[in-house]
């Protein structure tokens, strides 16, 4: 994967962080901590809860600078991924367990394994044009629980539908992107 | 079978994977899935596929900058051992340390507690001294812990070829009077001989001088001071 320069430099902060380089930790702070609180404060949509997300998602990003494998992913992607995962752990933390048996699903094994893992620009609109496939309800609720973190029950409400059938619509979208992206 | 993998079967597989880098799981369902990827390459495959292709919608989470009292408490949190300047710089938080406090703060700096550890009746009558000087990147601490020595332990400073560091106590504005030689790489332990003893206490001042290879000619100090600080009662 071919890197722009500034998510080089991004790479090259992450990788200094590994080597326990305070000022690259704090460069990286200041290049990237107002694009991850606003990841953080748009899931949980609360200041207070945002501010102290951030900061454990830094104390993340500095324990765990050794894992980011430059190639993979964006660093950008990943810090993100960091920061929406810590988001969403807290949103899981305070959710009452479903009662569901529909979710314990099998996987399968003859599933085929994706071509391609990495993430190229192509890809990047790919995704804006496979969501384009799907009904524009549905598109939305897959934008929803990826930008937003709903669940499937905010979801069911928002678009005022049964629970069980906002799960069929988003699994059945899911299916149907995923054989659009690896068309 | 449920609906869900029904629907998978003849399509390319369940969207569990998906479900799962989509948050859309509980908190069992998420924790069970996280532990099938563990254990399957193919499942890591898939959630980094979807985890990359998602991730082409990033952009779409606008920028707000945190307040700027975010990053100290990420440092804090991190760094506990606050900036050197700051801490050495005040005499007071080592006056405010209580005895109990005192093993962390002497862990903190890097000593070592004389064994067996006091117990909490002497560490009240412990000394200490923090030395340093403007312009000088050498820093000792001094702690004296009732039993005649000074246990000594440098936290900056580098040696410098045919000089030595030597140690001094300055007592009621007295000359300075020689402890010796001490170590800038290593701790070390200096005996306080009878003179310096009888009149060290609080108030008595601990200095550190760059001196000729050997010592300081004649007992007198030569050098500059690299690094002094007064004995305060913790």
């Amino acid at each position: 994967m071919t890197m722009q320069p500034a998510a080089r430099e991004v790479a090259d902060l992450i990788a200094r962080c590994a080597l326990r380089d305070r000022d690259a930790f704090r460069h990286l702070y200041d290049r990237t901590s107002a694009k991850l609180f606003g990841v953080v404060l748009r899931i949980l949509r609360d200041r207070g809860e945002a501010e102290e997300a951030v900061q454990e998602v830094y104390v993340k990003i500095w324990q765990r600078a050794g894992q980011y494998i430059p190639g993979q992913t964006s660093p950008i992607s990943w810090l993100v991924a960091v920061a929406r995962n810590h988001a969403l752990d807290m949103l899981r933390a305070r959710r009452p367990a479903t009662d569901d048996i529909d979710q314990v699903l099998d996987l399968a094994d003859d599933m085929p394994t994706p071509d391609r893992v990495a993430e190229t620009n192509e890809d990047g609109q790919r995704i804006t044009k496979c969501l384009a496939t799907l009904d524009p309800e549905r598109a939305e609720a897959v934008r929803g629980a990826y930008l937003d973190g709903f669940s499937y029950e905010e979801l069911a409400q928002r678009y005022a539908v049964p629970l069980n059938t906002m799960r069929t619509w988003l699994r059945r979208s899911l299916l149907k992107l995923r054989e659009c992206l690896t068309a | 079978m449920s609906t869900g993998s029904q629907d998978s079967k003849g399509q390319g597989g369940s969207p569990l994977v998906a479900e799962y880098v989509l948050g859309l799981l509980d908190s069992a369902e998420h924790l069970r899935v996280e532990k099938l990827i563990a254990d399957s390459p193919a499942l890591q495959k898939e959630r980094d596929f979807w985890s990359a292709r998602f991730a082409a919608l990033d952009s779409e989470f606008s920028e707000v900058t945190p307040p700027a009292r975010t990053w100290q408490s990420i440092e804090t949190r991190l760094f506990p051992t606050p900036v050197r300047a700051s801490w050495w710089d005040s005499l007071a938080l080592w006056r405010g340390i209580t005895g109990g406090a005192l093993a962390i703060a002497v862990a903190a700096v890097g000593f070592s507690l004389v064994q067996p550890a006091p117990d909490s009746a002497a560490l009240t009558t412990q000394l200490v001294a923090a030395l340093r000087a403007e312009g000088s990147d050498v820093q000792f601490v001094a702690l004296y812990d009732g039993s005649g020595a000074v246990r000594l332990t440098a936290l900056s400073g580098s040696e410098i070829p045919d000089r030595d560091y030597e140690l001094w106590a300055i007592q009621g504005g007295g000359v300075p009077v020689s402890m010796g030689i001490v170590p800038v790489t290593a701790r070390s332990v200096v005996e306080l001989s009878p003179a310096i003893q009888a009149g060290w206490g609080e108030g008595s001042v601990l200095a550190i001088t760059l001196e000729p290879k050997g010592g300081a000619p004649n007992g007198i100090a030569t050098g500059p001071i690299v690094a002094q600080g007064a004995v305060t009662r913790i």
